[in-house]
């Protein structure tokens, strides 16, 4: 599924982000990177979303190498992987229903799938009854939920999630790892970038560690060891 | 898929105008102000051009008639200028017809009137009113006149060839200094206009710079994103010269007796100028304010693309 191959990523002067990564992901597993701040975790995500081009190596993601993808295609690979922040990045003019719709009529899908698909997600994450409220009437939990409603209407594949439950107390953070196990147990490979200790010890899947740019640990059962 | 593509950035720019109503009022009144002043320099610039053309319409030379010349010369002499292309009209204004005017401009001066009954005959002699299309022929027709076979009825004295064509000049280089100095005032504030316009649609598009990072996030291609910005930029021109049209009308037509009152014989009405020149003014206008705001969209919007 995925596939980092000697993966660098510099910043100028000399700022060493990422360094000789080499990682694969199988389809369907539930990955939690950890790491402290600023070892490199966002790094990766980004490069995996092509938001960044990595400096040296090669990343293939479902098959499709994007090492050096042009921007035309970037649209065409945001829309096979959900992506799930901690500052939720939702559009704040726009109500529950609307933003979730978004992702899909950005890709010219028509209204009556929408109007089919967009229900359908909301009820996965729980959000019947609040399509009309806009962002800002809504709770962290529900925005966070909203996002992931977001990400999921193109059915991807992949599910990207960077400290999802950064912002949120226990107990939505709670529902919102169920919600991505749920995701999971669906078949969708889910890639959790976290700080949060006990978040990724009761979830007893793969742990990948990273530290100074560079991958640490990678245990199949993992703890958070650091 | 074009269609479903094309009607969604339609809606999103509708959307984004409504939902953010105090930026778009704002973008709007700028851009309204922005072609306010620069139809008014239009604007004055048609009055100026109508005045000089006014001005150089009725500016005449009259040339003396030789005292041997018979009215029966001077009319074939008419004749014959009205042929050439140059001249908008010639007329042979009669001694009677001259001592006329010259009583009728001296009725309040009791001496010149006097003086004038002592005499026992008409002391003036016929004379040709000449009148060109250009007034920047009249020296080379006048050259042309003392020169030819009409010189022998016409009396063009070294004096009279000069006042007239100081006369001609002036008006000539008046004309071109108000000309070029409107051009150049009106350059200085289109420069401004488009300034403000521009750095009003980059703000704009500033605080959608977060909303434009999440479409690329969620997989909206360049043009989609880009392309609501665009719409925007067209319907707040639009709306600008909706505006413009609206207001300017019924402030012309408040002005008008101000501009009558000022110019007198040489004043026009404001509003037929501006329709006669309704494409130049608001055509124009329309098509600066729409390449100017997709223009300032389209390198604001790039900025926040790269996402």
């Amino acid at each position: 599924m995925i596939k980092f191959t000697n993966v660098s990523k510099y910043y100028k002067p000399n700022v060493v982000a990422l360094k000789t990564v080499n990682l694969d992901i199988a389809s369907g597993e539930f990955v939690s990177i950890v790491g402290q701040s600023g070892t490199g975790k966002t790094t990766l995500i980004r490069l995996m979303i092509a938001e960044e081009k990595p400096s040296e190596g090669q990343i293939i993601i479902g098959g499709w190498d994007i090492t050096d993808i042009k921007e035309r295609e970037v649209p065409y690979l945001r829309r096979q992987i959900g992506v799930v922040f901690q500052d939720y990045k939702l559009l704040q003019k726009k109500n529950v229903f609307e933003n979730i719709a978004f992702a899909l009529q950005t890709c010219a899908v028509p209204l009556a799938n929408i109007r089919r698909i967009v229900p359908q997600v909301i009820k996965i994450v729980g959000l019947e009854g609040k399509e009309e409220r806009y962002p800002f009437q809504l709770s962290g939990g529900e925005q966070q939920r909203v996002v992931i409603a977001r990400s999921l209407v193109h059915k991807p594949k992949l599910l990207v999630a960077d400290e999802p439950t950064g912002n949120l107390d226990s107990i939505n953070t709670r529902e919102i790892i169920d919600l991505l196990k749920k995701i999971n147990e669906l078949g969708t490979t889910v890639i959790l970038v976290t700080h949060d200790r006990d978040v990724v010890n009761s979830l007893k899947k793969r742990v990948i560690t990273i530290d100074e740019g560079q991958i640490i640990g990678d245990q199949s059962k993992g703890r958070y060891v650091l | 898929m074009f269609f479903i593509e094309f009607s969604r950035v339609v809606k999103f720019a509708l959307q984004s105008i409504l939902r953010n109503f105090w930026l778009s009022l704002v973008t709007v009144s700028i851009i309204t102000l922005a072609l306010f002043s620069v139809s008014f320099l239009f604007i004055f610039n048609l009055m100026s051009a109508h005045t000089l053309a006014v001005v150089e319409g009725k500016t005449n030379v009259y040339i003396d008639l030789t005292a041997s010349a018979t009215p029966e010369q001077a009319q074939l002499l008419v004749a014959e200028l009205q042929k050439l292309p140059a001249i908008k009209e010639a007329e042979f204004i009669t001694p009677e017809k001259t001592l006329e005017d010259f009583k009728a401009r001296h009725q309040d001066n009791k001496l010149i009137l006097q003086s004038l009954a002592s005499l026992e005959q008409n002391p003036f002699r016929g004379s040709l009113r000449i009148n060109v299309y250009n007034i920047s022929d009249f020296p080379v027709i006048l050259s042309e006149l003392s020169k030819k076979d009409y010189g022998q009825y016409l009396e063009i004295e070294d004096q009279e060839f000069t006042d007239a064509k100081l006369l001609i000049q002036g008006i000539g280089d008046y004309s071109q200094k108000i000309q070029r100095g409107g051009l150049i005032i009106s350059l200085f504030f289109i420069i401004i206009s488009l300034l403000v316009v521009f750095n009003t649609i980059q703000v704009g598009i500033y605080t959608h710079r977060e909303e434009i990072g999440i479409m690329k996030l969620v997989g909206a291609s360049n043009s989609f994103v880009r392309s609501p910005f665009l719409i925007e930029g067209i319907v707040y021109s639009i709306l600008a010269v909706a505006i413009l049209m609206a207001v300017l009308y019924p402030l012309l037509a408040f002005i008008q007796p101000y501009i009558d009152g000022f110019f007198k014989e040489y004043s026009t009405s404001l509003i037929t100028l501006l329709n006669q020149n309704f494409f130049r003014v608001f055509g124009i206008q329309f098509l600066i304010a729409v390449v100017i705001t997709v223009l300032s969209g389209f390198f604001a919007v790039r900025r926040y693309i790269k996402v």
